[in-house]
């Protein structure tokens, strides 16, 4: 205790040092947490978009299902799964879909798009499909009409009331055709799920004359941390002819997106560091060539070289402390007004984002390891940076020091 | 004399100088390296973009772009594209029909935009051709060939030679089909454009869907010299008057407005570091001053005036930024020049970066302004690092500064 309360005197017996040292890893820090929790924030929007609105967390599908992706893939929707599947508790949710392409036409524009039958209730409760609704009225069980997605609707120019034709592939080859009423229009936040279709699933299998089939069943979860144990269950009970896939593994650019980013970022965040760490490697450095006589006439009259090689440790890591608790506590206001008031982009800069297929929405994260990183990070900087004191008082020659 | 001065007063003490030398080095190299890399990667795309996607310079008529409507066609196509590539500067003319529609194979079915071309004058235009990576350029099928990318091939589950069916709706709005045979596979880096595109022949597509002799959606025009685009676009304004005449920048603005976010995002990043490195540099000037109190009152007692003081501790500290500085720079510039040639290997992302339409193998991009400017900001950063070092040595009073220890 002593020996950190000394270490703590040690550091305000020169004020502005310490003051400047601690002032660089805190802007350093807030830097890097802002960064982090932008970073993690838009990967949340990224994931939500495709999870929480589209993929669901896990989805069984044919086994053949997604290497050839067809409606003969399809797979016939027995009680027994369901039992197997209403038997892990932790799926919260599951709504059975069957996805097909479609010809989409209005009067004279068409369109080449996919269709997506649900079951209306079911739907809502794993994705919230009605949450996005613009104009009109959601679809009801047994509805012979459809929803469109508002970019679809413009480029088609239809509206609500209005008429679809339809034209495609169904089962086994048979030719589907057909004329459906505008229920209404979606607005989803991802540009990706803006050009589709949304069909009642009975009339959807019919259109496709694949009747009681399903292209997949979505699976809701409490949260991701549940994934793999509800995956190990429903691989125990559910086997061949079916296959249990999760987002990750259904969405891998959007993975591999995120790790191409949160890499760069980790450069960026190195480089950052790096220069902070000869900041602090500096200060340590002349600090005590600046004591080395009194570290001498300490030595000198009998204090142990390994007990004041530890008070300059001490000191090496107190200053990063400071710098990082004053930084993650001046990061917290304005990483909490922006979690709580997301940036919306607008313009140009909007388009761009919506070109890559992105949300133009900037969130911020909120997750502790945004905060703790950063902590760490200086912490171990501190550490290797405080070898540097005690290896020098070991080393330190009496005789010589005294003279400085 | 100053000048010397201070140089010399920066190395008497080597150890603490070369620590902030090597950190301001440190610094500076990797923004350099870490600019130019970003640098790099935005301009393959957008060269990629404008090779494969969009062309310097796009011809409709008014009002297509946002209906898309088959009717909004241009008369007199070929004619058109005879006079435009009469132009100087003009690399390459093509005529385009474009149409949305579904594609097929026994399988399935997805999405697409169907592109009708003439093989010859497209080849001028995109680099469509030189991205085949399986069969031929509209060779080798005797009828209706069509060229596909690999990703779609695959998610139709089709191979070379296959015969896929189009539906789509013609010029009296009748819905008809038409069979082509694939002649090759082509791959670019944006997977999206891969997966959303097709190619067949104008002849073939103008038959199927009853389409008037010699018209076309879209006229594209390649430029052999960037700094022209803007002169041949007002050539061909003129030519053809009552159509839309649009650079990429026009028909693209997303993808200039990137590379303007990508710059600003960049300068950021490098006055980031700029500003953690402030911090160092004013950290050591200070130890600096503190340890020579007593020969700044021995300068000021014999007579050295406060102005000459305060710029020899200026001129020290900018140096000393600038050392640092300047050996960044040179390094940086080393390195992001090795990788103009050599490309970085970003494979471990491919599937990510080709959603987003960047190449895997990546180029850095070093350019002459960025170099100007980071150097104006070190020396500016010295000489705010400096400014208070030095007014804290003008502070102290001869007297007192002589008789500290």
């Amino acid at each position: 205790m002593s020996n950190l309360k000394i270490a703590w005197r040690n550091l305000w017996r020169n004020k502005r040092r310490t003051m400047i040292t601690s002032a660089s890893i805190f802007f350093g820090v807030i830097f890097a947490t802002i960064m982090s929790s932008m970073q993690e924030g838009s990967y949340g929007t990224m994931v939500d978009n495709i999870v929480k609105f589209y993929s669901g967390y896990i989805q069984v599908f044919n086994e053949d299902y997604w290497d050839n992706k067809t409606i003969n893939n399809t797979y016939e929707l027995t009680d027994s799964l369901l039992k197997k599947i209403e038997d892990v508790e932790e799926i919260t949710f599951y709504s059975p879909r069957l996805e097909s392409f479609a010809l989409a036409s209005s009067s004279d524009i068409t369109k080449g798009t996919l269709v997506i039958g649900i079951d209306p209730e079911k739907e809502d409760q794993v994705t919230q499909v009605s949450k996005w609704l613009k104009k009109g009225n959601y679809l009801k069980p047994g509805d012979r009409g459809i929803l469109l997605a508002s970019d679809l609707a413009k480029y088609l120019k239809l509206d609500v009331n209005d008429t679809l034709i339809m034209l495609g592939q169904g089962f086994h080859g048979i030719s589907a055709a057909g004329i459906f009423p505008v229920r209404g229009i979606l607005e989803f936040s991802s540009p990706e799920l803006n050009k589709v279709i949304y069909m009642e699933l009975s009339s959807c299998q019919e259109f496709y004359s694949a009747y009681n089939r399903v292209t997949s069943l979505v699976i809701m979860l409490k949260d991701h941390y549940d994934i793999p144990i509800a995956l190990k269950k429903m691989k125990e009970s559910i086997h061949a002819p079916y296959n249990i896939m999760t987002w990750g593994e259904m969405q891998p650019e959007l993975v591999q997106m995120i790790g191409a980013d949160r890499a760069g970022g980790v450069v960026m965040k190195v480089i950052l560091y790096m220069i902070i760490g000869f900041g602090i490697f500096g200060t340590i450095m002349m600090m005590i060539q600046e004591r080395r006589r009194e570290m001498g006439v300490m030595v000198a009259i009998g204090m142990q070289r390994l007990k004041l090689g530890n008070i300059l440790f001490l000191e090496t890591i107190l200053i990063g402390f400071l710098g990082v608790f004053t930084g993650i506590f001046g990061s917290i206001p304005i990483i909490s007004y922006y979690f709580n008031n997301p940036i919306r982009l607008t313009g140009d800069a909007a388009k761009a984002m919506i070109e890559m297929g992105v949300e133009p929405l900037m969130t911020f994260s909120w997750m502790p390891s945004v905060f703790y990183n950063q902590a760490l990070i200086v912490f171990i900087l501190s550490l290797l940076v405080g070898f540097y004191p005690v290896y020098k008082t070991l080393k330190l020659k009496i005789n010589q020091a005294l003279r400085a | 004399m100053i000048f010397s001065i201070s140089w010399r007063n920066i190395w008497r003490n080597k150890v603490r100088s070369l620590i902030i030398i090597t950190a301001v080095a440190l610094g500076i190299c990797a923004g350099m390296f870490s600019t130019s890399f970003m640098k790099g990667m935005m301009d393959q795309r957008i060269r990629q973009a404008i090779s494969t996607e969009i062309s310097h310079i796009q011809i409709h008529r008014q009002g297509y772009r946002q209906e898309n409507s088959l009717q909004l066609f241009m008369n007199g196509s070929p004619a058109m594209v005879g006079k435009i590539r009469k132009i100087n500067h003009v690399k390459g003319v093509s005529q385009r029909i474009i149409i949305q529609s579904m594609v097929s194979s026994a399988e399935t079915s997805s999405g697409v935009k169907i592109a009708g071309i003439y093989p010859d004058n497209e080849q001028d235009v995109t680099n469509l051709s030189t991205k085949i990576v399986e069969g031929k350029y509209f060779d080798g099928v005797p009828k209706n060939p069509v060229v596909v990318s690999r990703k779609l091939a695959e998610k139709l589950n089709v191979k070379l030679h296959s015969k896929i069916v189009f539906t789509l709706q013609d010029m009296d709005k009748n819905i008809t089909a038409g069979a082509f045979r694939i002649a090759g596979l082509f791959e670019t880096p944006n997977s999206v454009y891969d997966e959303m595109n097709v190619f067949v022949r104008h002849d073939d597509l103008s038959r199927l869907l009853d389409f008037p002799e010699g018209a076309s959606h879209e006229i594209a025009i390649l430029v052999d010299d960037n700094d022209m685009i803007a002169s041949v676009q007002d050539e061909v304004k003129n030519m053809v008057a009552d159509y839309e005449v649009l650079n990429w920048k026009e028909i693209s603005p997303e993808m200039s407005y990137m590379t303007e976010i990508m710059d600003m995002y960049m300068y950021i990043f490098i006055i980031i570091i700029l500003l953690a490195l402030l911090f160092g540099i004013i950290n050591t000037m200070l130890m600096v001053i503190l340890e020579r109190v007593k020969e700044i009152g021995m300068l000021m007692a014999v007579g050295m005036n406060k102005l000459k003081i305060f710029t020899m501790i200026m001129v020290e500290t900018v140096q000393l930024s600038l050392v640092g500085g300047v050996a960044g720079i040179v390094v940086g510039s080393l390195i992001s020049k090795h990788f103009e040639t050599h490309a970085i290997n970003l494979s471990l992302w491919a599937k990510g970066y080709s959603q987003l339409g960047y190449d895997t193998m990546a180029y850095c991009s070093l350019e002459t302004e960025m170099v100007i400017n980071i150097t104006v900001l070190v020396i500016f950063t010295g000489i705010i690092a400096a400014l208070y070092p030095a007014y804290k040595a003008l502070k102290y009073d001869p007297a007192e500064a002589l008789r500290m220890e």
